[in-house]
């Protein structure tokens, strides 16, 4: 559940409770209130009657043993007095009861005082009663008030709440969404502070531009690392490498030492590979390529196919290109042009001779698939596996094979968001599929 | 011609000039910024080697500072260990001639510096005469009294990169970085230069004989002059 929903829902309720907790309040006090207004003056009546036992009317009816019973026209209240079943010693008694009486055809709720007394040898019992139905008139429009303003507050709280939740909250969003959502890397992050009055979120969004400083400090730490490193075993390669020339210059060299000076220069060069592969991979994985270029994989293909050329008439390989559509990728065209090298290249080494080479390809659900198939050596499932390894070779005699060809393929695989989809089968051939999983098909 | 190498690595910076003095080349090295832009506004180079990482500042400031001096036809071969494509892009773009990659070798920054002569020069003769052959570096042609050598593409480069580097022998690992670049993991010691070189040979030998095209045993190829 969303915050906002909760700070509505958190609010709402706890009003609902406090205007629930005050008309409740509020009835039980009313009803307090009005009862011991009522019973003060029910108990001013009593001393008043009390008093006025002695007058000839109501003496009158006492003596002759009759009950007693007066009330006002609208029956609101009455006084009655009815002898009992007489006691000399009367025990302390009386006080109030709300009762239900029938005067007249009329049933009313009374608060009744009633008291016991002795007079003239006789015992009475002396009742006076005031009506109570407008206490319960003021209960009931309380409980309707209580009611109303409670459904009012909730639809004006839930409201207000959501709205006011949705204000407050906005520059979180805007965090989330500038400082984190939008982010692809670290070098192109926006330090520019989002405007809020709330303290939490500027430090929110301070924690996380400070995380995003020390995350870009490490980035181009790393990125240091890997320029230093290749200037620190590149440069040395260098003066080796030019060195054994100079050396081979000399004419007074023997035959023995040129070759060894040659092997020397094939080893370095060796390193040279393997450094650079190295390197590759590293910038790739780091994003350190821009991806700006639109690449036509057809076209790539039909460059590569140009270049190795010779190589595939050494082998006497069929070439067969099938592609029918032009698809085109935003990516880096070098890298691109590596890859499918590095995969056409493979094709080619790990070939029989007179064996041959499809490329094809298909547009599935705006997905497009390159297919590369050759007739080679062909792998098992556990050569697969390990084949995107970085330094994993194939038994080979080709001795210039590094193992790095399949894990350059990794990365810029990876870089432009492209599956890859190894099938082969041990002595008859592998198929390389490449899904390109950016759906911009063009024509 | 008088080559100026800024290179702060001086082992590096020795073995070149070694190399270009043997090659005829008056040689001055800088091994800081500083020295360099001194030695620029005093002398006109006919080759500037620049190294772009400099103890004291970036090779590009060297390069910006050059372009902005008037009447100044020095080429400028970067040399670096930064082999960045971007850094490639960004000095050819600020106005670089060439650009190598260390580790980089000596024959192939010869061959870049002739290519550059020659660019620089287009007006005087491009042609190289070898034992009757005239190469002609512009049209890419090799002619044997008038009569053009049908060459391909690659046959013509390999026999250009020899010619440039006569009398030394030239490894098959230089000659395949020299005619496919620098392609990563290319199968360099398999022997496909030498299907080239055996058609090159061949058709080269229908015109004169070809005893001064050697084959260094197990190692490459020398033209012998």
């Amino acid at each position: 559940m969303k915050l906002q929903v909760k700070l509505a829902l958190y609010n709402t309720l706890t009003k609902v409770a406090i205007i629930l907790f005050t008309g409740l309040l509020i009835l039980l006090s009313i009803e307090k209130i009005s009862y011991n207004h009522i019973e003060l003056r029910l108990e001013q009546d009593e001393q008043e009657i009390l008093r006025s036992l002695s007058s000839k009317e109501i003496n009158s009816y006492l003596t002759t043993q009759k009950t007693y019973t007066d009330y006002n026209i609208l029956k609101e209240e009455f006084i009655s007095i009815k002898p009992v079943e007489y006691k000399s010693v009367l025990a302390p008694n009386g006080r109030f009861k709300t009762e239900s009486r029938k005067i007249d055809r009329n049933t009313q709720d009374y608060r009744i005082l009633w008291h016991r007394f002795n007079f003239n040898n006789h015992t009475y019992m002396l009742e006076i009663g005031v009506a109570i139905e407008s206490v319960e008139e003021l209960k009931s429009i309380i409980k309707k008030f209580t009611i109303v303003v409670l459904v009012i507050a909730l639809v004006l709280t839930l409201i207000s709440d959501l709205i006011f939740t949705k204000f407050l909250l906005a520059p979180f969003y805007k965090i989330i969404d500038r400082k984190l959502i939008k982010v692809n890397d670290p070098m192109n992050f926006d330090y520019e502070k989002i405007k809020t009055t709330t303290q939490d979120f500027e430090l929110l969004d301070d924690s996380i531009s400070s995380l995003m400083k020390k995350i870009s400090n490490l980035f181009i730490l790393e990125k240091q690392f890997i320029a230093n490193v290749s200037h620190e075993l590149l440069t040395p390669i260098s003066i080796i490498s030019s060195r054994l020339e100079n050396i081979l210059l000399q004419e007074e060299l023997s035959e023995g030492s040129e070759n060894k000076m040659h092997a020397s220069l094939k080893t370095l060069n060796r390193l040279k590979s393997i450094i650079n592969s190295l390197l590759l991979i590293s910038k790739v994985e780091n994003n350190q390529y821009a991806k700006t270029d639109m690449v036509m994989i057809a076209a790539v293909i039909m460059e590569i196919q140009e270049e190795l050329e010779d190589r595939i008439e050494e082998k006497r390989l069929k070439f067969t290109n099938n592609l029918k559509y032009i698809y085109t990728i935003q990516g880096n065209r070098p890298l691109m042009h590596t890859l499918l090298f590095n995969l056409i290249n493979n094709a080619i080494k790990y070939n029989n001779a007179a064996g041959s080479i499809i490329i094809g390809d298909e547009l599935k659900e705006d997905m497009y698939t390159l297919i590369i198939t050759d007739t080679g050596t062909g792998m098992d499932s556990k050569q697969i596996e390990n084949a995107f390894n970085r330094f994993e070779k194939l038994d080979t005699d080709e001795r210039e094979s590094y193992g790095l060809g399949l894990a350059i393929v990794k990365s810029i695989t990876a870089f432009h968001n492209i599956k890859v989809q190894i099938h082969s089968v041990k002595g008859e051939g592998t198929t390389v599929k490449l899904i390109f999983n950016t759906p911009i098909p063009l024509s | 011609m008088n080559v100026l190498i800024v290179e702060d690595e001086k082992g590096l910076a020795l073995e070149v000039d070694e190399f270009l003095s043997h090659e005829g080349f008056t040689v001055e090295h800088a091994r800081t910024k500083r020295s360099a832009e001194e030695k620029i506004f005093i002398n006109n180079y006919d080759f500037i080697l620049l190294d772009l990482g400099l103890p004291d500042g970036d090779g590009f400031d060297l390069l910006k500072m050059l372009k902005g001096l008037d009447k100044r036809e020095d080429a400028v071969i970067i040399l670096t260990a930064r082999g960045a494509v971007d850094d490639r892009v960004s000095g050819l773009e600020q106005g670089a001639d060439d650009y190598l990659a260390k580790p980089f070798s000596l024959s192939e920054l010869l061959a870049r510096m002739h290519a550059i002569t020659r660019r620089k020069h287009r007006l005087e003769s491009n042609d190289i005469n070898i034992k009757g052959l005239k190469v002609n570096i512009q049209n890419r042609t090799v002619m044997y009294n008038e009569e053009r050598i049908n060459l391909t593409k690659k046959e013509f480069e390999i026999f250009n990169y020899l010619v440039l580097n006569k009398n030394r022998v030239i490894s098959r690992t230089n000659l395949t970085e020299h005619v496919w670049g620098d392609v990563l993991e290319i199968n360099s010691d398999s022997n496909f230069v030498d299907v080239h070189v055996k058609n090159l040979r061949k058709k080269l030998s229908q015109y004169i004989p070809i005893d001064w095209f050697e084959t260094v045993r197990s190692i490459g190829y020398r033209i012998n002059i």
